[in-house]
């Protein structure tokens, strides 16, 4: 530690900040807390059409308070706040909470630090199923989810159940096992939707939107149809941090410290999936944060999953509501790329700064 | 006095393959027994077989009185601690997090560790003596500090019983020794039952009291290590003069 | 170890995806509205449009409160003549100022390019997304968005959610355009001036029809782009027809739903011309010479390779009988075509009062 003498003005700075996040979780907790508000008020504040201050405040008391504290505004920005900021923001903050927490689960479960939400064939199934959903000339909607987000839905949970059956029956060990499984359907699913868009035709634009993501589509009651799926899952992950921290020490381990290992790992990966699957289905395929924001947190807090689970969440939901402001602001850049941007330099700093042995 | 470990006639088979044959033995609190026996002998099946996740074809197996079918996972947990020969270490974990998942059979579900949990794995790193080695990443750590590492978690489930699975092989010789005083220490002192499984006869002869001898998943011997390791047993079990036993391990029983 | 294969797979799809795109979309981006699809089956080549359009009186002087039946199958409901009109597609745009209504016209897409008065006008949509807020912000009645997925599908929705009027238009064929005129015009309450624009259409492609009758029909390849795989028209979609109407015997992809056709079936078809809709990119006819492999092409060796202002062709919207008489030049050099409403489609009897007018 002390022998950083290359190191450069910031590198004892970020250090020392490190050390102190790890050994108070609680105040790196609160000021996450501050931050995501932070993100959260300013998301509904700004956009492309500026409304003053007062009257998103007036709006906002309005309509969740019903008080009236006699501001003038126009219909439209009621609207701007209410119909199309506020389901916005708190869309991008449920996902953002439901990919790093999945990420988290997958990374701790599978003990790879490289696994992310969609590892086990997620991603494809869903861009599998959304692109079929695209080329069925059918139109229904539930909860305003039209066929391409409740394809993406079921394609997702379809992938891992197929990889998970599969990777069952093999002479690897199950977590080998499932990770090459979820490689070679993941392969397979891709080849499946590259021809799927090579017959699109016309049909191709709107599968690529699909694979760019975003928070477009977002209305109440999308919220209304998928949050519950995406922080009941949340919490339920939490609540089961206890066997996710057994599985540190690989699955022997954890069942004899107590991890009733076969029943753990199905419902970890069920609600890892399920909550991916959710997200997915609301913003399409916004990458990184559910890769970078657990492998961060496990950086600065360690790998204790009571811990690393609600901070990847705050950090989460504060990353993607933030990604999506400045993608909003800047002319609807697609969220995924924003929180590459934002999130890859602050990774490689803290890469830089971390003195754990990173061998794979 | 209840036995801390019992099997009685337990017979155990991987795929067609019988690892276990109608093996049979009690230990009791306080002792101190090494499991010893040729590759392939069974050893690390009985280990298995002790934890649970072998499930014998005959016989049973009983912890503190109890047969291990009705316990479940975390009731098992709470009456043996396993250190295993190599454990897979977690990414950017510390010592102290690392000997804190020791804790995981008696933490409550929803709030985790409370005070006494830090204050029991506290003391695991203190009685282990790697008070050293707090703060440091476990990944950077030799592999001695590694089994002391892992040896602290197993202390710090505060199990009456604590099984490990050949924990000198990857250790140099002042290290096997230092951890093999350790496993005496926890025993003598604090009454910890200890089960080890040994591939270095020497090392099992000088220090434990009594040695279980396997051989094609049978017990071929129990008792103490005079009797254990006679001649004949050696030659007969292992298929070598028993002058070479002695000489490969660093000490002969006296 | 690569652990993430799914997600690096498929962005290089993505990728793909965003290069196929940006071939397709040589036209400014309009160019994907070619092609026919499942999900407008009432545009069947032959302008069976009309029944879209069946719900409204057929009157040209259209009273509000109207509901109309857009290209989605959609039902579209403008209690009151729209005031602050929002076009996310080039082609709508064209069309209302076209037809008088471009002083209405609010806020229009990142591509919008002509006439020269969108160049101060608002934009709020981009190649992947729409800006709904902007749209609420500026207070529009009435959005016109491009259907088949040319406007995000999931933007569309949204602004049909909050209660602001979309119609989407979709034109699949030569007919289409003109038909998707009217609806626009009926839309705004400007559709005398659009019947009247497209009357004056149907003349000008009646016209280039007449001229080429007769002619002997060359095999014509239209290049939408070949800077990897080589992208041409689909079978009967817009441009194939063109291509016909201008007197050309299109090739095409042989698949409605695949845009790309193979350097061997190219040769095999032996185009008799090849029209170089990439032109704006740099693509030359010295340079399509030099392709290996394209030598042996009928028009490579005879030099019928013709450059062409792929805006004016592919675009669906009132300039579409300029690009005929431009692909119509391009495929019989010597044609001599008719006047047609010089200077511009705007300058027939409908120029508009507001003097937006086309140049």
């Amino acid at each position: 530690m002390a022998t950083r003498a290359e190191a450069g003005l910031v590198q004892p700075v970020v250090a020392g900040w490190l050390d102190r996040a790890r050994s108070r979780p609680g105040l790196l907790f609160a000021g996450l807390v501050v931050v995501l508000s932070a993100a959260l008020v300013l998301g509904v504040g700004f956009g492309t059409v500026s409304i003053a201050p007062v009257d998103t405040l007036g709006i906002l008391v309005h309509r969740l308070l019903g008080l009236n504290l006699g501001g003038h505004w126009t219909a439209a920005a009621e609207t701007i706040v209410f119909e199309i900021r506020l389901p916005r923001v708190l869309s991008a903050m449920v996902v953002g909470v439901g990919l790093s927490v999945a990420g988290a689960t997958f990374q701790g479960l599978l003990r790879n630090p490289l696994a992310d939400p969609y590892v086990l064939g997620t991603a494809s199934g869903a861009a599998l199923g959304a692109a079929i959903g695209i080329l069925i000339p059918i139109r229904i909607a539930l909860f305003e989810f039209g066929l391409v987000q409740l394809f993406a839905f079921i394609g997702a949970l379809l992938a891992v159940g197929v990889v998970y059956r599969i990777s069952r029956t093999g002479a690897l060990s199950p977590l080998t096992g499932l990770l090459l499984t979820g490689y070679a359907v993941g392969s397979l699913l891709a080849a499946g939707l590259a021809l799927t868009m090579y017959v699109s035709g016309t049909n191709l634009r709107q599968i690529f939107f699909f694979l760019l993501g975003g928070f477009d589509g977002s209305s109440w009651l999308q919220l209304a149809g998928t949050a519950p799926l995406i922080l009941g899952g949340s919490v339920l992950i939490m609540l089961r941090a206890g066997p996710l921290n057994g599985f540190l020490l690989g699955e022997e381990t954890a069942g004899n410290l107590g991890v009733d290992v076969r029943r753990e790992r199905v419902i970890l990966l069920g609600l890892g999936s399920l909550v991916t699957a959710a997200a997915v289905s609301v913003a399409g395929l916004v990458g990184f944060v559910g890769l970078v924001v657990p492998h961060l947190v496990r950086l600065v807090v360690g790998p204790n999953a009571r811990r690393v689970l609600p901070i990847s969440a705050l950090l989460g939901a504060s990353l993607m509501v933030g990604a999506d402001l400045l993608a909003r602001v800047l002319g609807e850049i697609p969220v995924g790329v924003v929180t590459a941007v934002i999130g890859a330099p602050f990774f490689l700093v803290l890469l830089r700064q971390t003195r754990s042995a990173y061998e794979l | 006095m209840t036995a801390a470990l019992a099997f009685d006639g337990v017979s155990a088979a991987y795929r067609a393959r019988d690892v276990l044959v109608d093996v049979s033995f009690l230990i009791e609190p306080g002792e101190r027994v090494a499991i010893i026996g040729p590759n392939g002998a069974g050893k690390s099946s009985l280990l298995r077989a002790m934890t649970g996740s072998l499930r014998p074809r005959a016989g049973s197996v009983r912890l503190g009185g109890d047969p291990l079918a009705h316990l479940d996972r975390q009731a098992i947990a709470r009456r043996l601690s396993v250190v295993p020969q190599a454990a897979a270490l977690p990414y950017a974990a510390r010592v102290e997090e690392v000997v804190g998942l020791g804790r995981l059979p008696h933490e409550d579900p929803l709030r985790g560790q409370r005070p006494v949990d830090r204050i029991v794995v506290a003391a695991a790193i203190e009685r282990v003596g790697i008070g050293a080695l707090v703060g440091r990443d476990v990944r950077e750590l030799s592999l001695g500090e590694r089994q002391l590492v892992l040896i602290a978690l197993a202390l710090a489930q505060a199990a009456p019983l604590m099984a490990l699975d050949e924990p000198t092989v990857h250790l140099d010789l002042r290290h096997q020794v230092e951890t093999m005083e350790l496993l005496v220490d926890l025993n003598e002192r604090d009454g910890t039952t200890i089960v080890a499984v040994l591939h270095d006869l020497g090392l099992a002869g000088h220090f434990f009291p009594r040695l279980i001898l396997l051989d094609q998943g049978a017990i071929v011997a129990d008792g103490p290590p005079d009797d254990v390791l006679a001649d004949g047993r050696i030659r007969q079990v292992y298929g070598v003069d028993p002058a070479f036993v002695r000489r490969s391990g660093p000490l002969v029983p006296a | 170890m690569s652990r993430r294969p799914t997600l690096s797979r498929l962005g290089s799809l993505a990728a793909a995806a965003a290069m196929i795109l940006a071939a397709c979309s040589t036209g400014a981006s309009s160019s994907f509205t070619y092609g026919p699809s499942l999900p407008v089956p009432s545009a069947a080549p032959g302008g069976s449009k009309a029944a879209s359009l069946a719900p409204v009186s057929p009157s040209p002087a259209a009273t509000f409160p109207l509901t109309l039946t857009d290209d989605a199958h959609g039902v579209v409901v403008l209690p009151k003549q729209p005031r602050h009109i929002v076009s996310l597609t080039p082609a709508t745009t064209e069309t209302l100022f076209a037809i008088g209504a471009g002083d209405r016209l609010v806020a229009d897409g990142d591509f919008d390019d002509y006439p020269a008065e969108v160049k101060d006008l608002p934009h709020v949509a981009t190649y992947s997304s729409v800006d709904v807020e902007k749209i609420v912000g500026l207070g529009a009645d009435l959005v016109i968005a491009g259907g088949n997925g040319f406007n995000k599908p999931d933007a569309i929705s949204r602004l049909k959610g909050l209660g602001i009027p979309v119609l989407v238009v979709y034109a699949p064929d030569v007919a289409g355009v003109l038909s998707d005129i009217r609806l626009i015009g009926d839309a705004v309450g400007n559709g005398s001036q659009a019947r009247a624009l497209t009357t004056s259409m149907q003349a000008g492609i009646d016209s280039v029809k007449a001229a080429t009758a007769g002619l002997p029909q060359p095999r014509t390849f239209y290049e939408i782009d070949a800077t990897k795989d080589i992208y041409g028209p689909a079978p009967d979609s817009f441009l194939a027809q063109e291509i016909q109407y201008a007197g050309g015997n299109p090739i095409t992809t042989g698949d409605p739903a695949i845009f790309s056709i193979p350097l061997e079936k190219l040769v095999a078809a032996d185009p008799q011309v090849i029209v170089l809709g990439d032109s704006a990119y740099g693509m030359t006819a010295a340079v399509v010479a030099a392709r290996p492999g394209w030598k042996t092409m009928t028009a490579v060796r005879s030099g019928a390779i013709e450059p062409i202002d792929d805006l004016v062709v592919s675009r669906p919207g009132p300039r579409l009988v300029e690009g005929l008489r431009l692909l119509a030049m391009a495929i019989h050099p010597d044609l001599v075509l008719p006047p047609y409403g010089s200077p511009g489609p705007s300058a027939s009897p409908v120029a508009s009062p507001s003097g937006s007018a086309l140049p």
